[in-house]
Parts: C-alpha cells; structure tokens; sequence
C-alpha cells in the first residue's frame, strides 16, 4: 500500500506548481491584452482569453491522461511518436493553412492545430530513445550523423513550411548532446560561427578574417594543447570563407525583412532617419513594446491599468509580445518574478534529469528544458530588444491552445518519468 | 563512455550556467529599460499618445455672377464596420437585420453581405468597408442601421469624414474654375480660379487642438477650446454668367463635333467693364469626345491669321500712312517677297479695291501690300505702333499658363525677325497671341479705344460681408484715336453687313454684330500635317457694344470645312443671337425702399424720450402698452412694472416727472 501511494504522489510537485504559476499568471495577462471593450465576460468565447480559459481547463484533463499512461510507454512508443509526427508535418504540405505567412496549421472545424508544437516533444522523445540505445556511442561519428538527422527531419519540414522561429528551437538539442558527452569541438565550432558571423555582420568580413588571424596566433602561443601549423591554418581559411560567406548569405538567401531585424539587431543602419522608419516600420513591434516594458516602471500600472495594453498599442501582444504586457502592468518586479519562476523550472528540471536512473528519461529531461530554455531565450529576448525579431511563443504564457498543449505534454511526460525514476525499468 | 564524472559535472553546470546567466542578462535589461534609460522610453511614449490635430479649415466656395454655386467643398462620409466590437449577442441578434438594411440600400443581396460580415468577424476585421464616398443623408441613414446605430462602442460603426470638391454645374467651364490638388509628394497643381486664389482666399487657415490617445485609433481632445480656431476660407464670385457659360459652351460643342475638330475654346467679355461672362474649352479625348480639357483660351497662343489685319490696319491708319479709302492693287491673288509667295483665297484676286474691302474680303495680298507699302523702309514703327497699343504685353491673369505674345521686331536678335517677317505679320503669321489677348484688343475696339483686363472675379466674400471688390481695370485709356477706332468698328461693321464681307454668312436683320474671321494656316512648313486654325473675334450689337466675343477652333476636317465664318462664326452667331434674345432691354430693377412717415417719426419719439427720462418717470398714456413695458423696463432703475390689459395705455400709478427708485413697482392700465 505504502509503496503504492508513493508511486502515484511522487510527482514532483515543484515543477507541477511552476508550470501551473506560470499558466495561470500567463492568463492573467492574455486577458489584459486580448478584452475589448468596456465590460468583461471571463468566459466569453469569442475572445482570446476567453478561448484561453477553455484550453486550461482542458490541460487539467490532459494532466491527468499523461500522468495516468504507464512511463514505459513513452520509452517503448516514442519511435512511431515520432513518426507519426514527422507524417504529420508533411501532411502541412498538402492539407495545411496559412496564416501569417507560415503553412503550419491544421484547420479542424472551427480550431487550428499546430502539429509543430508537438513535433518539439516527439523529437525530444526520439532523441532521448536513440541516445539512450545501448548501442549507441555518442562519441562515433556515424551515430552523431544520425543523431543529427533524427533532430534535421523536423527542423526541415518546418523550415519548409516558412516558420523560421520553430527551426532555430530544435538547436536546443545540441545542449542535450553536448551534456550526453558530445565531443568538446562541437561546442568551439559552433560558439565560433555564432562568433564570426555576428563580427563579420558587424564589423564587415576583412576585420572579422584579422581578428581570426590573430586569435589563431595568440592561441597558438598561448596554449598548452598546441595545434599543428596546418591545422591552425586551415582553421584561419575556413574562418575567413565563413565571414566571407556569411555577407552573402545575408545579402543573397536571407529575405528582406529577415535582414532588416538583423540589421536593426545589430545596429548596422546609423543614418538616423531611416532608423526612424525603421521604428515606425519592422521594428515597430519592438518599439512599441519596449516602450509599453518601460512604462511599467518598478511595480508596474496594475493588472488591467496599462494603458498601452487595453489601447493596443503592441500588436499581436497576446501572443508573441506576451512579456510586454508583464513588464506594463507588473513592472520590473512582475517581470523579474516570470523570469526567476522560469529560470527555477528549468534549474529544477534539469536537477531532476540528473538524478534519473534511466539515460532515456535524463536525456529526455534535458531535451525538455533545453526547449524551454531556448523558447524562453528567444521570446524575451526578442521582446526586449536582446536579439533578432524571431516569431516564437513564450512557453505557458502566449495564447494558444496547440503551443499551451504541447508544453503541457512535454513537461508532463518527464513528471511521469521522473515518478518512475526508483521503479525497475 | 569516454565522459568521466567530473566532466559530466562540468558539462551540467555549463548548460545551467547559461541559463542563469540568460536570466540574469534579461533582469539587466529590464532594469536598463526601466530605469536607466526609463526616461527616454516615457518621453517617446508620452510624444506618441499625444499628438497635434489639424482641424482643416473648410475651403470657400465659387459662385457664378448669378449666385449659382460652381465649386463647393461639401463632406463625404465612408462607413466601416469594426465587426470585432460588439458582443456575440449582439451580433448574432442585430447582423440579419443589419443586412437586410444594407440590401435596401445598396441592392447588394443580403445573404452575401452577411457572409461577408460574419466573415470579416471570424478573421478579426476592425476595418470592414460597407460604404465608401457617400453624401451626408446617406450616411445619417446609414448611421440608423440596426447594429450601427449603437455607436462606436457597442456596434462597431467607424466613421470617417473627407471633404470633396464639386462641381454642382458639371463640367461646364470646369477648367476655368479649376481645383487645387496636393499630391502625396506636396507638388501643387492649381488650374483655374479654384487654383489661383486657392492660397490667398478660398484655403483658409487650419485650426490646430491637442489631443490625447485613449485607445487605438481614439483621441481625446486636452482641452475645451481650440488651440488655434480654424479659419474657414473666403467665397469667391467669379465674372461668370452660367446662362451665357451654358450657350457658350454648346454652341461650341456643337461645332466641334460637326466639324470633328482637334479642339476649341469660346469667351465672352462684358465690353464695358472686362468681366469674362463665359469661358469654355473644350478638347476631343480618345473615343472622340469633348470635355475641359486645357484652359486654351488662357494658355494657348497660336499665330492669328486674318484677325490680325484688324491691329495691323489699326498701326497703318494711326500712323495715318492708308486710309480706308485708298486704292490697293491685290495682283491677281499672288505677290512675292524674296521668292516667298502671299495668296489670296480667292484665285485670281479681287482687283483694285479700296483697302476697307480689302479688309472685309480679307484680302491677303491687298493688306500685305498696304503695310509693305507703308512700312517697308522703317518696319520698326509699326512694331511700336503695335507696342503702344499694349499688343506685346500679356495680360498678367490671375489663371496661371498665360504665355507671353510674340511680335517680331527688327532690333531685338532672336531669330524671328527677317526680310519678309513685315509682310508676313501684316495677315497675320509670325505673330502669336492667345484667344484671350486678341480678344482683349478686341474689346477695346468695340470699347471706343479703352483698352480694359479680362478678369474673373467680381469679389471676394465671407458669408455676406465682402472682403475684396475688384473694380474694372483699365490697361490702356485710348489704345489709339478716336478717328482710328471709328474706321476700326465701320471695317468689321462691314465685314458681317456688306455682302461680299467674309462673315456675312452670320448677317441678320433682327439684331446686329460685327467681327473678322481668321482662317489661319497651322504647321504650315509640312504639306502632310497641314491643318487650320478657324477664328472670329467680334463684338455685339454694333451700336453701344454689350459683349465682345471670341471664337477658335483648331484643326476642323479639312473635307468638311475650314473657313473662320464657316467653322467659328456660328459659334459666334449663335451665343450672340442667344444672349441678344434673351436679356430684356432693361434689365436691372431700382431697389424698393419706400420711407414710411408714421414709423419714422413714432421711433424719433421714442428715441428722444428714453434719452430724457433716464430715472424720471415719464408720461407712458396714449403710448401702445408693449412699448411702455419695454421703455420703463429699460430706465436706468430696476422697476416692477405691473401691466393690466393690453392696447393703449390709460392710467399710470405713479406720476410723471417723479423720480423712480429701484425695485418700486409702477401698474399700468392699458384697455
């Protein structure tokens, strides 16, 4: 009997209380900027937040689902998850709608789904399945190479489907990878890109290819592990072909609007009337919503006060500039409080991933922070002017049944394997 | 595996670390944006929800010399619905009949409208168009729609209101009365009067208010009263006759399309006093038809042709080097200068013949020959005889475009002057005036030398004060003597009454007109793309002149005519004959203002009376009750005044001469 009770309250209730926190405040807010009009019907359906309230409750129901399904089921099923996932996305091409530009929804009566919200979870799933194989050596360049396509499939397909955000989330794994024992390398090649791209944006590719240069001779003096000669110097050609390349992928493959969030991101416009356009133009959002953060001030207008929401004066603030509606009405201390409760759930996850017995359900735990992690990372910073303007959901937080679900499943999942983690496998 | 513990550990406080370290990057920039640069963020959000309005100023109106409105602003309304505002019950009970509303009055069917409606709901449309550009009782109709008629707030109605300039009269003398457009890029066209004293009456000034942003797309107003009031603009009543506006442009029309003609223009001057009674242009679109086109009459200057010997005559009888009587020899229809042939339109020529019948047969070679005669060896002065009679100068309208006239002279190089450019300018080649510039010498025929400007405007109102008359302008008193201007009227006189006279074709008994045609040869240095140019400029009746009047039409069929009389007299004929009919002999009534005795001298009683008793008590029996009760209630003391029946005063409480106090009570019996 005892043993019983433990294996259906062992949850972890931490993290049920931080995803529930954040649910709940997240819809506190949706409300502010989605009412219209003078008087308010919470269950108003025609509204978002109204519509909101419905996938809450129904969330409850889905809980409950998740937690009930036996653990081993996620490990055992999680190769046609992802399959049937995967059909899923291609379906997109055939019988998808566009809205906004990006083909990534199902439209099912009067209701959208998203099925790119769940690909995250299925991937997350199948990556943790593969990883965790006994035969599988992180180390081995050829179960790198497929690790690498089970996570380039979905990434692809929604790539394909003009939703740029979602793509750049499943980078997310490379943290997962990395803690699995992903060699070192990994890491400098792509802190290195990351590094020579934005220099070469910003500083043009000459400057960026000298800098190179002399890191390359500094480290070659410096450092303990020295390089060979020729190695130093094929590190050099390919750090100059790639800030050479990387003007060109900017000026020839990126699309417009793309560069221009770039270009703002990085301060490259200077003459200050186009930059004066530009707020009024791509960059109005952003404006907009810094403006309606520093309005706030520290303990912010109050929920329902902030003039900027209820005038509406950020577009599409109830879903992607969710945050900007915190920073108004709660200030500095709401926003702070979203921020520490995020930054909490994900310490507490990956806390719980490192105690699991089971490789699959750590990798899997480490999958699903990191997606937090990275959705969280790009929402905010977009909101508040850290990085480019990229289109993505604040997790919990921005309207939308599809991302709300799809959260809910993938955290739920770990709950489960995590009650799991003394049980024999 | 090749990952040893402490590596492991060093690997998860890595991925930890950077997402700490991202929360605490982001709680900075919260911090930077709340509070460091928190200023500067409030300023630009405070310079956003408060703005400056313009409340533009309403543009005056044009009116006809008659009061009839020729342009006016008036306000058009497009109605949108916010289908998003109202609530779903609302909606649902309101949208059925809304659109059945909207069926009735556009005739769309309602079914779609509502399709469309409940579509623009579901995709969130706060901007859904139902009618656009319609009048202000339309949009009152519109405004008491189901659904609409809750307002902004509950129904979702958007209103917005733009003014639009119309034309009430169509397109009569549209391009005289013109329009002033600012497009996108601040460039200014302005035709017409509309354009030409857009700025300095009809605009007005643009008042401004303050106003606050409450919610998107809603300002507040700051405060009660206007910053700055908007100023409406002036009216202004232009010359323009729209009954002989109407003939005018008819007439014209008419003979445009009889003669399938490229384009043409007709204006009519009061001889007196300048003002242009009709102006009217018209010029063939694509399909072949007419429309206001170019103000021609305006900006058009083109080589005169015959209507020109009229000046050169003028320059040859003041300089008194011809005289009508003389005798000139038109050899057979053909002179030469310098290789260069002049013809006469009838082969063979008219003979010896006077020059007054050279001038009424519009005899080429007997003008040519006259002025060649005259002026040969010292060609200047009948270049200033030209000049004294103000032919060189333009007219220096208000209507912009007007082009300078062109005489070639002798002294100044610039190409236009040769051997033959004497004798080519006698009939009327190398010269270039705009219909309105040979009218205006016209005129100052028919005028008896007084040379006055055309105008436009008659003056200048706000509602009924005027703010600026324009009064007759004289350009020249006596553009030459009075001997000369009295041959001048005989010639052209002639020219419709004797018979061998070109325009004789116009000739009436019942009422009288003079005038020369001008059949004026265009691009004549190519044979291929020879065309004409058909005038007649003249003046009606020939004794006490009302009007003058000049008629051009440029390029007619060459296979159905080309002759002045024949393409442009009828134009002429006809709005003289019009006009002529239809304006009584005496046509202007003394206003009534008949002084009566009795009420005259009741006020002067009265007058001297309050002036007298300021808080004495005057004799109010014998005076009509109501004026007794208005006179003691305006005495310079606060008395009750108690009346008692009504008709003539007979009694009075207290007696006069006594001094009235304040508050005391004085009863009047009247029967």
């Amino acid at each position: 009997m005892v043993r019983d009770t433990n294996k259906h309250f062992k949850f972890d209730w931490i993290t049920i209380i931080l995803f529930f926190l954040l649910v709940g405040f997240g819809w506190l807010n949706i409300m502010s900027a989605s009412h219209t009009g003078t008087d308010l019907n919470y269950f108003d359906f025609s509204q978002p937040f109204g519509k909101q309230l419905v996938f809450i409750f129904l969330t409850f129901g889905l809980v409950i689902l998740l937690l009930a399904i036996d653990a081993k089921f996620y490990e055992r099923f999680s190769s046609v998850i992802y399959i049937v996932s995967m059909l899923s996305l291609v379906g997109l091409f055939l019988f998808g709608k566009t809205v906004n530009g990006a083909t990534s929804w199902y439209a099912i009566g009067g209701m959208t789904l998203q099925p790119s919200e769940f690909a995250k979870t299925a991937t997350a799933l199948a990556v943790a399945k593969y990883v965790s194989d006994l035969n599988t050596n992180i180390n081995s360049f050829k179960d790198q190479i497929r690790t690498f396509v089970i996570i380039l499939i979905p990434a692809l397909l929604v790539l394909l489907q003009n939703d740029t955000g979602s793509t750049i989330v499943y980078g997310a794994f490379f943290f997962v990878l990395y803690r699995e024992g992903l060699p070192k390398y990994y890491l400098s090649i792509g802190v290195s890109i990351i590094l020579l791209s934005v220099l070469s944006l910003k500083f043009g590719a000459i400057k960026t290819s000298i800098i190179a240069l002399l890191f390359l001779i500094g480290f070659h003096f410096l450092s303990k592990k020295r390089l060979r000669i020729f190695q130093s110097i094929f590190i050099l050609l390919v750090s100059i072909a790639i800030s050479f390349g990387v003007k060109f992928f900017y000026q020839s493959i990126l699309k417009p609007h793309q560069q221009d969030r770039i270009s703002l991101w990085l301060r490259l416009e200077k003459d200050p009337q186009k930059l004066e356009q530009m707020k009024r133009t791509f960059a109005y959002n952003l404006n907009e919503s810094e403006k309606a953060i520093s309005s706030g001030g520290f303990t912010g207008k109050g929920f329902m006060e902030g003039t900027r929401t209820t005038g509406k004066f950020v577009p599409e603030q109830h879903t992607d500039y969710i945050f900007s509606t915190v920073g108004e009405e709660w200030g500095f201390l709401g926003s702070a409080f979203v921020v520490i409760v995020f930054v909490l759930l994900l310490l507490r996850i990956l806390h719980l991933a490192e105690l699991q017995k089971s490789q699959f359900s750590r990798v899997y735990g480490y999958g699903v922070a990191s997606i937090i992690f990275i959705h969280f990372f790009i929402n905010i910073g977009m909101v508040m002017g850290l990085i480019p303007t990229i289109g993505i959901p604040l997790p919990m937080f921005s309207y939308g049944g599809s991302g709300l679900w799809a959260f809910t499943i993938l955290i739920f999942i770990f709950v489960k394997l995590d009650s799991n983690r003394i049980n024999e496998w | 595996m090749a990952v040893n513990e402490k590596n492991i550990l060093n690997r998860l406080y890595f991925i930890a670390g950077c997402m700490f370290i991202f929360g605490l990057a982001v709680v900075f920039k919260l911090l930077s944006i709340q509070f460091l640069q928190g200023d500067v963020y409030r300023a630009k959000a405070t310079e956003r929800v408060v703005k400056n309005d313009t409340i533009p100023a309403n543009r005056g109106n044009v009116y006809s010399v008659n009061g009839n409105l020729l342009a006016t602003s008036i306000p058009k309304y497009d109605i949108r619905l916010d289908a998003l505002t109202s609530k779903a019950k609302t909606f649902e009970k309101y949208v059925k009949p809304l659109c059945d509303s909207l069926s009735k009055y556009s005739g769309k069917s309602s079914n779609k409208l509502e399709k469309d409606i409940r579509r623009a709901r579901a995709n969130r449309n706060r901007y859904f168009l139902l009618a656009r550009n319609i009048g202000y009782s339309d949009y009152i109709r519109l405004r008491n729609f189901p659904l609409l008629n809750l307002g902004a707030f509950k129904g979702g109605l958007v209103v917005e209101q733009t003014t639009k300039r119309e034309h009430p009269m169509g397109g009569i003398a549209q391009r005289t009365i013109g329009y002033e457009r600012i497009d996108d890029k601040g460039n200014v066209t302005r035709p017409g009067i509309d354009g030409a004293f857009g700025v300095k009456y009809l605009r007005g000034v643009d008042g401004q208010r303050m106003k606050q942003q409450i919610g998107k797309g809603q300002w507040k107003p700051l405060s009660d009263a206007n910053e700055i009031e908007p100023q409406d603009g002036y009216d202004v009543y232009t010359t323009i006759d729209v009954n002989i506006q109407d003939i005018a442009h008819h007439a014209l029309l008419a003979q445009l399309e009889k003669y399938k003609a490229d384009h043409g223009c007709v204006v009519v001057m009061e001889t007196k006093t300048g003002e242009i009674r009709a102006i009217s242009n018209l010029g063939r679109n694509k399909n072949g038809h007419y429309y206001e086109r170019l103000n021609y009459a305006v900006g058009e200057s083109h080589e005169s042709g015959s209507t020109f010997k009229l000046m050169a005559l003028a320059a040859a009888f003041e300089d008194k080097v011809t005289d009508t009587s003389d005798v000139v020899d038109t050899e057979r229809g053909i002179i030469s200068f310098y290789g260069k042939k002049v013809r006469d339109s009838k082969h063979g020529g008219y003979g010896k013949i006077s020059v007054s019948k050279a001038f009424e047969v519009s005899s080429n070679t007997g003008i040519v020959k006259v002025i060649d005669q005259a002026y040969r060896k010292q060609p200047e002065k009948f270049v200033d005889r030209l000049y004294d009679m103000n032919l060189n100068n333009d007219l220096d309208l208000p209507i912009i475009g007007e082009p300078k006239p062109i005489i070639p002279d002798p002294r100044v190089k610039n190409g236009r002057w040769s051997g033959i450019a004497l004798q080519w300018m006698a009939y009327g080649y190398g010269v270039s005036f705009t219909p309105l510039q040979t009218l205006t010498f016209y005129n100052a025929v028919a005028n008896d030398g007084v040379m006055v400007k055309p105008r436009f405007l008659k003056e200048v109102k706000e509602f009924d004060k005027v703010i600026e008359p324009f009064e007759k302008e004289v350009i020249n008193n006596q553009i030459c003597s009075k001997e000369t201007i009295s041959k001048l009227q005989a010639l052209l006189k002639n020219v419709v009454e004797k018979e061998h006279g070109t325009g004789h074709r116009l000739y009436s008994k019942n009422f009288s007109m003079a005038g020369k045609t001008g059949t004026c040869q265009k691009d004549y240095r190519d044979k291929e793309k020879l065309n004409y140019i058909s005038s007649f400029a003249g003046y009606f009746p020939v004794e006490n002149p009302k009007y003058s009047c000049i008629v051009v039409i440029h390029e007619p069929d060459k296979s159905v005519g080309y002759y002045g009389a024949d393409v442009s007299g009828p134009v002429f004929k006809r709005v003289a004959q019009k006009i002529f009919t239809d304006t009584p002999i005496v046509d202007e009534v003394e206003t009534l203002e008949v002084k009566m005795g009795a009420v005259e001298d009741e006020y002067q009683h009265y007058y001297k009376m309050s002036q007298k008793f300021k808080t004495i008590m005057p004799n109010l029996v014998g005076m009509p009750a109501m004026d007794a009760l208005a006179f003691l209630e305006n005495m310079q003391v606060d008395v009750k005044v108690k009346l008692d029946g009504n008709g003539i005063v007979k009694s009075q409480s207290v007696n006069k001469n006594t001094k009235l106090k304040n508050n005391q009570t004085v009863v009047l019996k009247a029967s």
